[in-house]
């Protein structure tokens, strides 16, 4: 069995980690490029949202490089990432592809049973030690990732944050044993703070929106450096941590949060309408209230929740005096374009502070 | 003084209109309709950005009654299947209203979520009946009254010498004769026999949707994936698919694609028709014919 799956920002680190723990043969999918998604957006359909098309060019990379078994996700809607396995495998049937595909369902009953094929002839204790050592790993590079945010906009010599943090990947992918892992996660996060940094008060911006186009840097076009290396502060609302606590494991803190979070938001989104759409109305209003100097949206076009949030957004932004700016990404997205929007989002930002500093 | 509720022509309307309107009615209001999709109606949804067609025109319709009513009616209705969902659009629909526009009367946005059972409907019942200052029994009364408009079922068309096409699609999309650019009556004139999801009983639907290989949790989605199905295996007559869907529809993007791959295994004649607001009629027509005529001679030979 040569098991492959997707990529979302670093999740295959803590995949690779999961499944190798279970005896599987992991096949590194092939790390996403044009290609990828030129792949994947010939054989989707037309208007389905970003994360379907770069999925499906994923798959269809690992198969020729000799996966035979893929694992994805399910879901119980009303956001479609629940209806791509679906979808996806009657497209790679089309194309010919020899393989199995299993969808993990959020539903415990279905997920032994994925465990016992994945994992087959493991005990329990193995596969909870599996799990543990891929919590870790994702728990370090989140952490690893959070102070990236927080240094880069401070550092002196442009890139030096990033360049540790690359080292820190690198070196957390190949490491064994809780006890390394934590000793590279401390030895970064102390080197990041040793950096030369500057004095001052860069803006803060908080990220929301939808998590693929959020976590996974290729699709979202570098948005965490980029506005890192024009001097803002980016605080992202969802890491892949915050994610599985919250949805796989339901933590209770996380679920004392949602319900905080659904207050918040119930005087403009009354009722969940699937995917992140909430949590970005209520993302927004948060940090309105905490006096952030702006936020940014970023989902992948017609991405259903989103477009609900965007269309609230306006009213949020006008009512807490925030400002907004929304990034719809799709195969067609320009860098320039981007950048343009950027710089003019951060001028607005730096304007905006300056006038509030001379006090009109 | 009656109460004016103004009602949006648009979304789920085509499938419970009738019966929301008699419900208020039956409950003492004088029910305002939103009459039929214009240009203007287009015009004024297009506040809403990036949103699919028919919400809106759903937007644009309640606007138009605004200053007609004291009460609008938009039900969030969240689920009407146990285990699924209507629409993210529809269930966001009364919060995108509102934060769109600073002159809309009192909302009615009850929540209708019967995704864990159906005892909910009768809280939404008895929630909207008070607003209207009923009591419960009343509302309830009202209610049982007004569930026997509910016709979800059309009557087939008798098939004379006629080749046969199924077009599958939303009702908020075939019924708008504007959105649709009246389909339907075009593809009779063109000598096909129409048949649609709505003329396609719940449980062939069901049955036939069986063959997935998970069920569509989008009610609607599922009902028309399921009907498509039926029509094209069953001892349907049809000689080919319509798909009609809008851009930028979330579900129909994936649900399109499973009806196409399932049409080119029978090999069956499928076209999908992308609509939006700058579709013109002139190349929409052009396209029906060029299918019709591929029908009629596949079906002649």
């Amino acid at each position: 069995m040569k098991l492959a799956f997707p990529h979302m920002g670093h999740l295959h680190i803590v995949l690779k980690e999961l499944f190798t723990g279970f005896g599987c043969q992991v096949l590194e999918t092939p790390p996403i490029t044009k290609k990828t998604l030129e792949l994947g957006a010939k054989y989707s359909p037309e208007t389905v949202c970003l994360p379907f098309k770069m999925t499906l060019g994923n798959f269809i990379e690992a198969l020729e490089q000799g996966a035979d078994t893929l694992v994805t996700c399910g879901g119980v809607g009303p956001c479609r990432l629940g209806y791509y396995s679906e979808v996806q495998k009657g497209i790679l049937q089309q194309l010919g592809y020899p393989f199995k595909l299993i969808t993990v369902e959020p539903d415990l009953i279905a997920v032994v049973k994925d465990l016992r094929l994945l994992a087959a002839g493991k005990s329990w204790r193995e596969i909870y030690r599996s799990f543990k050592q891929a919590g870790a790993k994702m728990a370090a590079l989140d952490n690893i990732e959070r102070q990236l945010n927080l240094i880069r906009p401070r550092e002196v010599v442009a890139g030096s944050a990033d360049q540790l943090g690359f080292q820190a990947i690198q070196a957390i992918d190949g490491a064994a044993g809780l006890a390394e892992i934590q000793r590279i996660e401390e030895k970064t996060l102390a080197a990041l703070q040793a950096l030369a940094q500057r004095q001052y008060e860069p803006l803060r911006i908080g990220l929301v929106g939808e998590i693929y186009v959020m976590l996974e840097p290729f699709i979202n076009q570098d948005l965490e450096r980029r506005l890192g290396q024009m001097g803002v502060e980016v605080h992202k609302t969802m890491y892949l941590s915050d994610y599985v606590r919250a949805h796989l494991l339901r933590k209770r803190e996380y679920l004392e949060t949602y319900k905080t979070l659904a207050a918040l938001a119930k005087p403009y989104l009354g009722h969940y309408v699937g995917g992140h759409g909430l949590k970005s109305v209520a993302r927004t209003i948060q940090m309105g209230q905490q006096s952030y100097d702006g936020v940014i949206q970023a989902y992948p076009f017609t991405c259903m929740p989103e477009v609900i949030a965007k269309n609230i957004l306006p009213q949020v932004s006008k009512d807490l005096d925030i400002p907004v700016l929304t990034l719809a990404y799709d195969e067609q997205s320009g860098e320039a374009g981007l950048m343009t929007r950027l710089e003019a989002f951060v001028d607005l930002l730096h304007y905006r502070r300056r006038q509030k500093k001379a006090g009109c | 003084m009656q109460a004016r509720i103004g009602l949006p022509q648009g979304l789920l309307h085509y499938q419970y209109g009738p019966v929301w309107e008699r419900f208020l009615t039956e409950l003492g209001a004088e029910v305002v309709p939103s009459g039929e999709t214009t240009r203007e109606t287009l015009d004024s949804g297009s506040v809403l950005d990036e949103i699919c067609l028919p919400a809106k025109v759903y937007y644009g319709h309640a606007v138009k009654l605004y200053r007609e009513v004291d009460f609008l009616f938009v039900p969030r209705v969240v689920s009407v299947q146990k285990g699924q969902y209507t629409c993210p659009k529809i269930i966001g629909m009364p919060d995108m209203l509102r934060n769109n526009s600073e002159v809309l009367p009192q909302i009615i946005d009850i929540d209708v979520n019967l995704r864990q059972g159906t005892r909910p409907l009768f809280q939404a019942v008895t929630a909207a009946g008070r607003v209207l200052g009923q009591n419960a029994v009343t509302s309830m009364a009202a209610w049982y009254k007004a569930w026997k408009c509910h016709t979800p079922q059309k009557a087939r068309p008798v098939l004379a010498g006629q080749p046969a096409v199924a077009l599958i699609g939303h009702p908020y999309l075939l019924y708008d004769s504007l959105i649709s650019m009246n389909v339907m009556t075009k593809l009779q004139q063109m000598g096909l026999a129409v048949l649609t999801p709505d003329m396609v009983d719940e449980k062939t639907a069901n049955q036939a949707a069986g063959v997935l290989g998970k069920k569509i949790f989008w009610s609607s989605s599922h009902h028309l994936a399921g009907a498509a199905l039926a029509l094209m295996n069953g001892s349907w007559p049809v000689k080919g698919l319509i798909f009609m869907t809008c851009f930028a529809c979330g579900p129909d993007a994936l649900i399109g694609e499973l009806i196409a791959q399932r049409a080119q295994v029978l090999g069956m004649p499928c076209m999908h028709l992308s609509i939006d607001e700058h579709t013109a009629e002139a190349g929409f027509v052009t396209r029906l014919e060029a299918f019709t005529d591929m029908l009629t001679r596949r079906w002649r030979a």
